[in-house]
């Protein structure tokens, strides 16, 4: 599948579980237990990962970090965009197709 | 817990152990263990072990005990971090009970408490301890004891206790005795006849160190995990990077399987990120062949010089 086709902004995301999320001097980092491989999210890809605990919309979470690091929005769609797709080749995520 | 058990009070791995079996290696203390104190305790664990759901045919666990079979040797179960019971089987060798005692029992306990139990040897080196890892046979106990001929003091031997006080890791000494094998003597000129033989293991010898120990907690200032090259070359050492370390210490935990059968991941994972960005790690690479602890000693005062001399 090429994630990059299908996201929008409507495209509700959902944890793949057995994620273990850990702070490390402010940045996030994350064990997958499954795969046993260790993640580093950064500080802007934790307030990802925190805004995904329920299902949530991709521009739900544009809204969040645009709010939480004041950044004009274009920026933070990117960013969200980006980092979304990593977490969506890593299997972290998935697109919940209930929505 | 003083009162409960019958017995000598000896320190180690910042404990206080009151033992109904005799721990002759390690020294005798009337004080409360920085960590806590801990009772062995003979019982008969026979129905309990019969009962109690197993993760492994070896291994039990149930609530906050855990309990494994030695065959032939003993049943062991340690409890709530306080606690340990052992039911020795009939006609089995005591070396080899205490030797679990010590080992396996005492990495369960410390996990227990919540402490990281690392696996390898931690020495004293510019009044901190560093930390040597790897696999059997990397070449651990023959780097500290060439160490320890150079006058810097042994903080632990196979197992290192390590506490995260204010987001700093320390490590806190195990007992005095280093357990090194008959090829480890004979680099180092020792002579093994004067050393008692660890069970099963003829090899392996018992080398007590009483005069060239740490006895008191000492911030941990790095790792160095040992491995083997098949060529040939110089020794060699590289840092170890992001989220790498996690892997690294993950893997050097003492009896790592046991992390996730007691359902501790979570912990352990969230305790390593609370030190490892701070904590500086290396590889130490030598070649398979030939006697590298001097090589090995001088490339690793070369890599923390600059960690020395910011002191």
């Amino acid at each position: 599948m090429n994630t990059a086709d299908v996201l929008s902004l409507q495209t509700v995301l959902v944890k793949r579980p057995g994620n273990i999320a850990s702070d490390m001097d402010g940045e996030k980092v994350m064990l997958n237990v499954k795969n046993g491989k260790y993640y580093n999210l950064g500080e802007v890809g934790g307030e990802i990962w925190s805004a995904l605990d329920e299902p949530v919309s991709i521009n739900r979470i544009v809204q969040v970090i645009q709010e939480t690091f004041d950044v004009p929005a274009e920026t933070a769609e990117q960013d969200v965009f980006e980092f979304v797709q990593s977490l969506l080749a890593e299997d972290l995520v998935a697109i919940d197709s209930g929505s | 817990m003083a009162s409960t058990v019958q017995g000598l009070a000896y320190k180690a791995f910042g404990l206080q152990i009151f033992s109904e079996f005799p721990l002759p290696e390690l020294p005798l203390t009337d004080e409360p263990g920085l960590i806590g104190s801990v009772a062995v305790i003979r019982g008969d664990l026979a129905e309990r072990w019969q009962a109690i759901p197993k993760v492994t045919p070896s291994l039990g666990m149930l609530g906050s005990e855990v309990m494994f079979e030695a065959k032939d040797t003993a049943i062991f179960s340690i409890q709530d971090g306080i606690r340990i019971t052992v039911s020795p089987a009939a006609g089995a060798d005591m070396d080899c009970v205490r030797l679990y005692i010590l080992g396996s029992c005492m990495g369960v306990l410390l996990m227990q408490k919540k402490i990281l139990p690392l696996h390898g040897s931690a020495l004293v080196l510019d009044n901190k301890a560093y930390a040597l890892v790897g696999r059997s046979g990397a070449g651990k106990s023959t780097l500290a004891s060439y160490l320890m001929d150079q006058g810097h003091l042994l903080v632990s031997d196979d197992v290192i206790p390590v506490m995260v006080q204010e987001g700093q890791p320390l490590a806190v000494p195990g007992y005095p005795q280093q357990k090194l094998w008959q090829q480890s003597l004979d680099y180092m000129g020792m002579n093994s006849s004067l050393y008692r033989p660890l069970f099963e293991r003829e090899t392996k010898f018992a080398v007590p160190v009483h005069d060239r120990f740490q006895t008191e907690p000492l911030p941990l200032a790095g790792v160095f995990e040992l491995a083997v090259s098949e060529e040939e070359g110089p020794v060699t050492v590289q840092p170890i990077n992001g989220m790498e370390r996690f892997h690294t210490l993950f893997n050097h935990t003492y009896q790592k399987a046991i992390v996730d059968r007691i359902g501790i991941r979570e912990w352990h994972f969230g305790m390593l990120a609370s030190f490892v960005n701070r904590l500086p790690m290396y590889r130490l690479t030598r070649p398979k062949q030939g006697f590298s602890a001097p090589q090995q000693t001088s490339l690793i005062f070369e890599t923390i010089k600059p960690q020395m001399e910011e002191r």
